[in-house]
């Protein structure tokens, strides 16, 4: 069994969508065996580690970061150093080299979809196996970087059987939604990148309504981009049709998931889109666009509901007005797909993977 | 000479895949194998294989395939031809193996069934094949070490593919058509697609003498298990004595006409004037073919120049006996031609017309196979390259060491003799590749060189190209381990290049577009391997005057003393009525530049341009 050190900027104790990934393929690791040490940057939640890893405090600046990661290499000689985002690609790359041990780096989204500078482009060229999270951000990386195919393989994100399907009625009470078709989106509201398409949705709801649905759009989530899709929702005088709810905490994320209708994310920019996995997870059907990473995440419609910008609107109205939905079958298919074990034995085959090479 | 394909969707995420779309991609290729048809599915449906049948051996539906063997472990689909299967059969058989056919394929099956991967060094032939091994649930994939049969694969993440044909990969719809930068300036530099190069990303071609397993874990990285440097490098230390060379080209190539006359249908003969052609006329003369029709092209323009095939290929045909198939080809012929041509093109090209149109004459003719001379220039130090490139390096090499000499002379020259420049383009580059074999061989073989590349596809694009397929480096490669000597570096040059990439491509798409099967006595592992510790010091017009010595009746003096021509076509002279009397091809580089330009503007390639 190897020993693992891992690079990332969150794991454990941190928040967001690449620290559950990493605490996701770490533990994988440690499941199979491997002795994993992690060096993070952020860790702001209570740290709660699975048997076999050990994660370092933290070390947010970037020169106690490095030198904690040197220590590392020199000290505990990893065979394998995990790189978490490509931006560290070079720190990696160097940390690796000193301890002679194969590198792997790990690619997202749209943060490994554009060419980068040229050192980062050549440090993940360097890298023993490069691993993506859908075939979406895999073809991306093999645009840019010269490196064989075989050496970027795709890992798809896992959801956690915590999501499942349950009562929703508690929360529809409290939100005042009984009797109503609730449309759900979970993502982060960023000015910058716009691309997850809540906006999409708003423009929608007047054909929605009109097809006489008694329809409310809740949007889950935060960001700078929140006082513009506020402005849109008056522009469009759907004011009393969508309801901001903000970030939501861990057990009242999965409510909202069980009690919507249909969870929507017209996006174009997903890595994978972990938030259609855990909306189907819990029984509700999810749309999204034939676009980026949200095609692995809905199986190309296999799994989820897939479609393109022109037929939204009538793709939103069709699935409200028939919504015969087996709820525990599309959780289990979604667990049966994508399940904690379907992700070790793609953690384990890539491993074996990397054993191959040179 | 078939066609297959499948779809192996090694991640269990991954959607099974569709009858559609593996019966898509198997018709496609229905010119490979118009003879049968066949697909085959795995228990759990997430593997699929596909083949289309031209039979050659064992005509029987017995031999139809994919084929399962007996305890239906292993499946097979296969491509090609096994020459040296007779003797595999009689050893398997002595080990007490039953075979239910009279196949080469059903050799394959058990010969993986006893040695696994290692069945590539038992085969001598030229083969691409799949097998999907049961208990193992993978598939492995191998391809011949000359790389006569084609392999191209495209593996997405999830899901595995494999064709003999980019276009029949394409025609599935679940691959993406992404352009690759390195095929695309690949193909401006040397007027074919470099392997494992294609025009798209996702699509690659299985390298020569590697093979490749895929299995649940994911796709492997191809190993090789074949190359001619080796050959070269280790049997060439023990040359053989040169009053041996006659006899041992006598033996070595009887032997590869002999094992490349296996077959249950008739075998024909691509027969142009020159040395090759006309010496495998006479072999299989001597390894006891009794009928045997050769074909000539033969066109108006040539009448009663040098460049007429015709008089010597007819005074060949007659010293042999062989029945004379002269096919006249017209310049209306080739207009009425050009848009087939172009469909079944499988990669842009600038060459594979001859064969076209030679092909298309042994169809006429009723045959299915015919053996074609292609290789014996590379093999025996045919070509003016062998003499071409050692010069230059011996006298441009030393300058072009020299720091910046080469860019410079690349700029001032165009100043300084700009007619010079207008006739021979490449002229300019001659200081800054003549450093290294691998340079000059760019040069010699170029279409245009890397500094021609920014304005024909715009800079980003060249850039991009040059960095993913490091055209230098690459043909370097093929010079690991080196041969230590002249003749042994430019085969290796001319073999695992422009042969590889271009002639042996060119034949196969050509010829199965005619549903024929072009076998290549001269491009064979064993004849290599025979006359490798010669093949490092021959001296031009050695290796070609042992080959038409070797005929029980030698070729006559008139075709051992004519200049090499080939199989010429007058495309060229073709192109100026097709492009406008405006064209003006000073040379035959010059046409080669303006028949790739008119490829990339038919609908298959045109994309390309729009980048």
């Amino acid at each position: 069994m190897s020993v693992v050190l891992a690079l990332v900027t969150d794991a454990f104790g941190g928040r967001g969508g690449i620290a559950q990934y990493n605490r996701d393929f770490l533990s994988a690791l440690a499941s199979c065996g491997h002795q994993v040490t992690a060096i993070s940057r952020y860790a702001p939640d209570e740290v709660q580690l699975p048997a076999g890893i050990v994660q370092r405090s933290s070390h947010a600046g970037r020169i106690a970061y490095s030198v904690a990661a040197f220590g590392e290499a020199i000290f505990h000689r990893p065979d394998i150093v995990f790189c978490g985002h490509i931006f560290m690609a070079p720190l990696a790359w160097m940390v690796a080299r000193v301890a002679a041990a194969k590198l792997v780096i790990q690619t997202h989204g749209i943060d490994a979809w554009s060419r980068p500078s040229r050192l980062v482009r050549w440090t993940c060229e360097q890298a023993a196996i490069i691993l993506s999270v859908s075939r979406f951000t895999r073809a991306r990386v093999l645009d840019w970087a010269a490196i064989p195919p075989e050496r970027v393989l795709v890992i798809p994100n896992t959801v956690s059987d915590c999501f499942k399907p349950g009562n929703g009625a508690a929360l529809r009470h409290e939100w005042k939604l009984r009797d109503k078709k609730v449309l759900l989106t979970v993502g982060r509201m960023c000015a910058s990148e716009r691309y997850k398409g809540q906006d999409r949705v708003i423009n929608l709801l007047p054909r929605i309504i009109n097809a006489g649905l008694d329809v409310v759009y809740v949007i889950a989530g935060k960001g700078d981009d929140l006082p513009r899709l506020e402005r849109l929702v008056h522009e469009v005088g759907v004011s009393d049709r969508v309801r901001f709810v903000g970030s939501l905490p861990h057990e009242k994320l999965i409510e909202a998931y069980r009690m919507a209708d249909l969870f929507v994310m017209p996006s174009t920019g997903e890595g994978f889109g972990i938030a259609y996995l855990e909306a189907m997870a819990c029984g509700t059907p999810a749309l999204g666009l034939a676009a980026s990473g949200a095609r692995d995440a809905l199986l190309e419609g296999a799994l989820g509901f897939i479609t393109d910008d022109a037929t939204l609107g009538r793709s939103i109205v069709e699935i409200l007005k028939n919504p015969d939905v087996d709820r525990g079958e599309l959780s289990r298919k979604v667990q049966q797909a994508f399940g904690v074990d379907q992700y070790r034995r793609c953690v384990s085959n890539a491993i074996a993977i990397l054993e191959q090479t040179a | 000479m078939c066609g297959i394909n499948g779809i192996y969707a090694f991640r269990s995420a991954a959607n099974l895949p569709t009858d559609g779309e593996l019966v898509a991609t198997r018709d496609h290729m229905r010119t490979r194998g118009p003879d049968g048809a066949g697909i085959w599915w795995s228990e759990n449906r997430r593997c699929g294989i596909a083949h289309r049948r031209l039979s050659i051996i064992d005509l029987s539906e017995r031999a139809n395939q994919p084929m399962v063997s007996t305890d239906g472990g292993l499946v097979i689909v296969f491509n090609g031809e096994i020459y040296n299967y007779p003797a595999l059969r009689a050893e398997l058989q002595t080990e007490g193996v039953k075979f239910r056919t009279a196949s080469d394929t059903e050799a394959l099956l058990h010969l993986y069934a006893r040695d696994g991967e290692a069945m590539v060094h038992k085969l001598r032939g030229m083969y691409a094949f799949a097998i999907w091994d049961v208990v193992k649930r993978a598939l492995f994939l191998a391809r011949d070490p000359y790389g006569i049969k084609p392999l191209y694969t495209a593996n997405d993440g999830w899901t595995f593919r494999f064709a003999s044909q980019v276009k029949a990969l394409l025609a599935g719809g679940s691959v993406s058509r992404d352009p690759e930068p390195a095929g695309i300036v690949g193909f401006h530099l040397f007027g074919h697609l470099p392997e494992p190069f294609t025009l798209y990303r996702e699509i690659r071609e299985l390298p020569a003498g590697h093979f490749q397993w895929i299995s649940e874990v994911g796709s492997h990285e191809p190993r090789q298990f074949a190359k001619l440097a080796t050959v070269l490098a280790e049997r060439g230390r023990n040359p053989g004595a040169p009053s041996e060379l006659n006899a041992q080209v006598r033996q070595a190539t009887l032997d590869s006409v002999s094992a490349h006359l296996l077959a249950d249908v008739e075998v024909g003969v691509f027969l142009s004037s020159g040395v090759d052609s006309g010496a495998l006329l006479g072999l299989m003369r001597d390894a006891g073919q009794e009928r045997i029709r050769a074909i000539t092209l033969g066109f108006d323009e040539f009448v009663g120049t040098s460049e007429d095939e015709v008089p010597f290929a007819a005074h060949v045909a007659k010293l042999y006996g062989a029945e004379h198939i002269v096919r006249r080809v017209s310049v209306n012929e080739f207009h009425e031609d050009l848009p087939r041509i172009f469909d079944a093109m499988d990669q842009p090209t600038i060459d594979g017309v001859n064969t076209w149109f030679v092909s298309k004459a042994a169809k006429e003719a009723g045959l299915k196979v015919v053996l074609s001379g292609l290789g014996g220039d590379e093999l025996l130090a045919g070509y003016p390259s062998f003499q071409d490139i050692p010069r230059w390096h011996r006298r441009f090499g030393l300058p072009a060491s020299i720091p910046f000499l080469g860019r410079a002379a690349r700029v001032l020259t165009p100043l300084l003799t700009p007619s010079l420049v207008r006739r021979q383009p490449k002229s300019v580059g001659m200081l800054e590749y003549a450093g290294s074999w691998a340079g000059i061989y760019l040069l010699r073989r170029g279409l245009f060189l890397p500094h021609e590349l920014p304005s024909l596809l715009g800079e980003d694009m060249a850039r991009e190209g040059l960095r993913r397929l490091k055209p230098v480096s690459a043909i370097a490669a093929h010079l690991s381990p080196d041969p230590k000597a002249a003749s042994g570096r430019v085969c290796l040059l001319e073999s695992c290049n422009y042969m590889r990439n271009q002639l042996l491509r060119d034949a196969d798409w050509a010829g199965m577009a005619h549903s024929l099967e072009i076998r290549v006595p001269l491009v064979d592992w064993n004849l290599a391997k025979a006359l490798s510790p010669s093949i490092p010091g021959f001296v031009p017009g050695m290796g070609k005057q042992a080959l038409a010595l070797a005929p029980a009746v030698p070729l006559p003096d008139t075709v051992r003393g004519r200049s090499k021509t080939g199989f010429s076509v007058p495309t060229g002279r073709w192109m100026t009525y097709t492009m406008g009397p405006a064209v003006q091809h000073f040379t035959k580089g010059h046409a080669s530049r303006d028949w790739a330009k008119l490829v990339l503007k038919t609908p298959n390639f045109s994309f390309v341009q729009a980048l």
